[in-house]
């Protein structure tokens, strides 16, 4: 009972701090724990269970209240609202939704075959298995990568490691276009940087960046580094200008390194990263913020979220502080001693609002916030 | 009358629903949700048949129409009879106006004085909502054709208190018993019991505790029928705890600009709930502003508390036997001088709707200044301020004041907040984990939206979930076991007839008479049954006319078909009597000639039933097609007469039948 009261007053306390370090904060208990974190709309989530068995695939609507503008204040509605959801037989340990349908493709991290989903309408709220793309490798340990099109008629590319990705077309099944590469690097990235060049990240640290309309050979960058125990994942900033178009690798080791998409192999930014411990594989999620220029959010180490700002890195891996750090899923989970500490498996950021993340942890919590930057607010942040 | 299966009784009893009572039936039981409790949210009101027992399940208001809309309309259920003679209870979940809110309507205009059941909190503080209610529609909006203070009075005598696990009987058939749900003081779900049905209502219900109410419980009595409000069924809940960080930081935020903040509440629940939060958070943060009661709100709730301190939670029944609830170091009493005193402070005061008294009396105060917030912790009825402001309204007639006077400028900040307590979908799946029903039902919520979790409750328990609308009728068909006594001599005559001895895991068929007498069934052989009922024997016995064309003399067919049998049926006793009639067995066969041609015979078969099944039949193909219609059917014996015959030597090959 004491243990009880004074985890309560951790809570009370982080609470109380969050009053002036979040505008808005929800915190949600899912069923069962979620990997996947993907944008369907502006205001519509998908998440998804990766236990042994079954699962189920979630869409929920963010709350009104959190997207209101006008008459906030009016606006009681605060819950997630669970607007489609649906069945599977396996983990679901990606997800990726093709951008103007009502369609997604999921990979259950077992093989590297594609499970294709209706999302369902207006007139339904169930999702539905609607077909499958078969992979290069049924029985690998290693699950695929997957990336939509950006526009297009619904095409993603995808594959387990490097010698196997390539572009399927969703309604024929057929293949549009294979990299060439013998590498047989596993992926631990994959997206596209404009609609028609990709960037394939490894977990070794390489980087491949490739066009889908020519069988040139990919540019590759090498590793950052040569350390052969380390685990690396990469993302790239999509913005509309090429200089905004940048590369971050982050590795198990807690290493970050920031260079230019249009000179992979040139000299960037870096920094080793406060993180505590080494990043568990497939769990460490980087990301560039859709709006705010230079800032990245990392999570995956622990049960926290970080957020720092690349625009203080040098040329050097000095150790960088984080801009802004979530424990929410770390504070909020009553451990108990011989428990496997909660762990932040992914995070997203919404694609339009600045400051406002999803984030999910190992004990079935999301967490939607928006944080206060605190070098804007006028005084320091409550410590 | 005299010869259904108990599947056709089932089916019976559907189209007499509301009959049922009538029927007393323990084969089957129906919920028809009507006027709000379908996929409609507003007002809950269930009709449950379960046993041949009538039960009304809640008595809510719609709070969306000002007509007669806002009740049931109770001639679902009787067209021109009386409620009373067709109701056996009415069971009240919790005080919510949308669970209680047409109750003198249907007690005291519409006309009903059977038993009204609710717990004891719900019985205390029901009748001041329903007082409140109606000062609102009548007094405020000058409505006519409304319940009156009396009929309130009237009808909670009729209400019979109940208590948490306590089984009452409603009568020598009907009980019910209530478990604790959470949502608000005193809310109960209810287990109804007939025999060996159940269904469980749970009214609305919370799986989370909070500040001073614990979450609903239930044992695993795995009633037939789960009846689950649904409202929230397709939500994942916001955290209660980010609720209050709201709250708080909506109170921080005005007191830190010098703003007063106005909080109406209800005298319970909810506001004893804010005031532990905010009395934790100025000890935390050492605030210095003052935040004051009104002392009605201290009185009524302290009372109330008093008397119902076993339906909190375990922290709030602690500190009450600490300190009375409301002796906080921060919280003072509040008097009405103090509306005027500068600088900031925070205001819990009544009624929660801003509709009459303490809190509007402030809000007129300080609504004209934009520092000030006002804090609207809770749901609001049309036709009140609250409702008004809550819909954005920012300029506000008030009465008291001449036609066509000034309107109140509302300038502070108006913030709604919900802290209600429902069940979401992972609520309402821990429910049925604990209660493990049979058949799940879900009221409430909107069909469309529902099918996932439909498919997801079905999938998990493997049990049928249904989603009736308003005024749908949800059949669920149970199997109850039925005891039957059965007379000592037919069990051994069954045990003579050998097979194995009667294994109590697995069905045996068994040959006798069912007697249904008042309310005892026993199966009898149908020897003793005639006794008993004073019946004579009849005997049945089947005819045929064969034709078939034979040039011989009748004497001669006869004798021939006579040889023929004799051939054919070896082992059989076949005679040729001198009256001119074959006999095998029982089965007569007499010979005539047609009236137009000689050489055309017509053969008369007569059977009695039992005579062809057993010795004639077994050996032959027919056996077991007469098997599988045990009701024995003249053709298929018919049948069996014409193959005989047509083997039979010299007979021309033109057969025709004609049945009897």
């Amino acid at each position: 009972e004491m243990e009880d009261a004074e985890f309560e007053d951790i809570l009370d306390d982080w609470f109380i701090e969050s009053l002036k370090t979040y505008k808005d904060l929800h915190v949600y208990q899912l069923e069962h724990p979620t990997q996947v974190l993907e944008w369907t709309s502006g205001n519509s989530v998908c998440v998804a269970g990766y236990s042994q068995s079954k699962n189920e695939i979630l869409e929920l609507r963010l709350p009104l209240k959190l997207l209101a503008d006008e008459n906030k204040s009016l606006c009681a509605e605060r819950d997630f609202k669970v607007s489609h959801g649906g069945f599977t037989d396996g983990p679901v340990r990606c997800l990726t939704h093709i951008p103007g349908t009502r369609c997604a493709v999921t990979n259950d991290g077992l093989s590297s075959d594609l499970q294709v989903w209706d999302l369902g309408g207006e007139e339904s709220d169930v999702i539905r298995r609607t077909g499958s793309i078969k992979g290069k490798r049924s029985a690998s340990e290693r699950g695929s990568r997957i990336a939509a099109r950006p526009s297009s008629a619904p095409q993603v590319l995808h594959g387990a490691q490097i010698s196997d990705v390539q572009l399927t077309e969703l309604a024929s099944g057929e293949t549009l276009y294979k990299l060439e590469t013998d590498s047989a690097d596993p992926l631990s990235s994959l997206q596209f940087v404009s609609d028609t060049v990709f960037l394939a990240g490894c977990c070794n640290g390489s980087v491949y960046v490739a066009d889908t309309r020519t069988s040139a050979p990919p540019q590759l960058s090498h590793s950052p580094s040569s350390a052969e125990s380390v685990i690396w994942w990469t993302d790239a900033a999509a913005g509309p200008h090429p200089s905004s178009r940048r590369v971050i690798r982050v590795s198990s080791s807690g290493q970050a390194v920031v260079s230019d998409l249009r000179n992979l192999g040139g000299a960037g930014c870096q920094a080793q990263l406060d993180v505590q411990t080494p990043g568990r594989c497939s769990q460490v999620k980087v990301s560039w913020a859709p709006t705010l220029d230079d800032c990245i959010s990392v999570s995956g180490f622990s049960g926290v979220v970080q957020i720092y700002n690349t625009r203080l890195w040098g040329a050097e891996p000095q150790e960088a502080r984080p801009l802004f750090e979530h424990r929410g899923h770390a504070v909020s989970s009553q451990q108990t001693d011989d428990s496997v500490p909660t762990f932040v498996t992914s995070h997203i950021w919404h694609p339009e609002r600045p400051r406002t993340l999803l984030s999910a942890a190992s004990d079935g919590s999301v967490h939607v916030w928006d944080w206060v930057d605190p070098n804007r607010q006028g005084g320091s942040p409550t410590p | 009358q005299h010869s259904y299966s108990f599947k056709s009784y089932r089916c019976a009893l559907v189209c007499l629903l509301p009959l049922l009572k009538e029927c007393n039936s323990e084969l089957l039981s129906s919920v028809l949700p009507f006027q709000g409790a379908g996929q409609d949210v507003g007002r809950s009101c269930i009709l449950v048949s379960i046993g041949g027992k009538n039960i009304m399940l809640d008595c809510g208001m719609h709070m969306g129409y000002n007509d007669d809309r806002r009740f049931p309309d109770f001639s679902y259920i009787t067209q021109n009879g009386r409620l009373t003679d067709f109701l056996d209870c009415l069971i009240i979940s919790h005080f919510h106006l949308d669970h209680c809110g047409a109750l003198p309507y249907m007690s005291e205009m519409v006309g009903y004085d059977g038993p009204i059941y609710m717990t004891h909190p719900t019985k205390a503080i029901c009748p001041i909502l329903l007082e409140d209610f109606r000062k609102i529609t009548v007094d405020k909006k000058g409505e006519t054709n409304f319940f009156t203070s009396q009929m309130i009075k009237d009808c909670m005598k009729k209400v019979i208190p109940l208590n948490l696990h306590q089984t009452v009987q409603v009568d020598d058939e009907l009980e019910i018993k209530a478990y604790y749900a959470g949502h608000v003081l005193g809310a109960a779900m209810v287990h109804i019991k007939v025999g060996s049905e159940s269904v469980v209502y749970t009214g609305d219900y919370n799986m989370t505790p909070d500040r001073h109410l614990g979450a609903a419980w239930i044992d695993k009595c795995r009633p037939d029928i789960l009846i689950s409000e649904s409202t929230y069924a397709t939500t994942i809940r916001d955290s209660k705890r980010c609720r209050e960080r709201d709250f708080l930081k909506k109170v921080h935020e005005s007191i830190e600009r010098g703003g007063k903040v106005l909080i109406p509440v209800f005298a319970l629940g909810r506001a004893q709930e804010l005031c532990i939060l905010l009395e934790t958070f100025w000890e935390r943060m050492n605030l210095k502003a003052p935040i004051y009661f009104s002392t009605g709100l201290t009185e009524k709730a302290n009372h109330y508390y008093k008397l119902f301190i076993t339906w909190t939670n375990q922290k709030i029944r602690k500190t009450f036997v600490q300190r009375n609830m409301f002796e906080f170091k921060h919280i003072k009493a509040f008097d009405r001088s103090y509306a005027d005193n500068p600088g900031p402070m925070v205001v819990f005061a009544t009624p929660g709707m801003l509709h009459a008294g303490q809190s509007l009396q402030i809000f007129k105060k300080w609504a004209g200044n934009e520092k000030n917030m006002v804090i609207m912790p809770g749901y609001c009825v049309q036709g009140t301020i609250g409702h008004k402001i809550l819909n954005g309204q920012r300029k506000l007639e008030m009465e008291g004041r001449a036609q066509n006077g000034p309107l109140l400028d509302v300038k502070l900040q108006v913030e709604y907040m919900s802290f209600s307590a429902h069940a979401d979908a992972k609520g309402i799946m821990q429910l049925i984990r604990m209660a493990e029903p049979r058949n799940m039902l879900l009221v409430h919520g909107e069909a469309v939206k529902m099918e996932f979790l439909k498919g997801k409750i079905e999938q998990e328990f493997s049990i049928d979930c249904y989603m009736p609308a308003n005024g749908e009728t949800t059949t669920v068909t149970t199997n109850p076991s039925v005891p039957v006594d059965i007379s000592l001599n037919l069990l051994k005559r069954e045990m003579a007839l050998g097979g194995p001895l009667p294994d109590p895991k697995k069905p045996r068929t068994m040959h006798g008479t069912l007697i249904m007498k008042e309310n005892s069934l026993k199966l009898v052989s149908s020897e003793q049954a005639l006794k008993e009922l004073g019946l004579n024997e009849h005997q049945l016995r089947f005819t045929c006319h064969v034709q078939l064309q034979d040039p011989h003399s009748d004497a001669d067919t006869l004798h021939r078909i006579y040889t023929h049998l004799k051939s054919v049926l070896k082992g059989y006793t076949i005679q040729h009597l001198p009256d001119g009639t074959v006999i095998v067995e029982s089965i007569v066969i007499k010979v005539s000639s047609s009236a137009e041609d000689s050489n055309t015979k017509v053969l008369l078969l007569s059977w009695s039933y039992q005579v062809i099944i057993e010795p004639l039949l077994k050996k032959s193909f027919l056996y077991p097609a007469v098997l599988a219609n045990p009701p024995l059917k003249s053709d298929v014996i018919s049948s069996f007469w014409v193959q005989t015959l047509l083997q039979f030597p010299d007979s021309n090959k033109h057969c025709g039948i004609t049945e009897s």
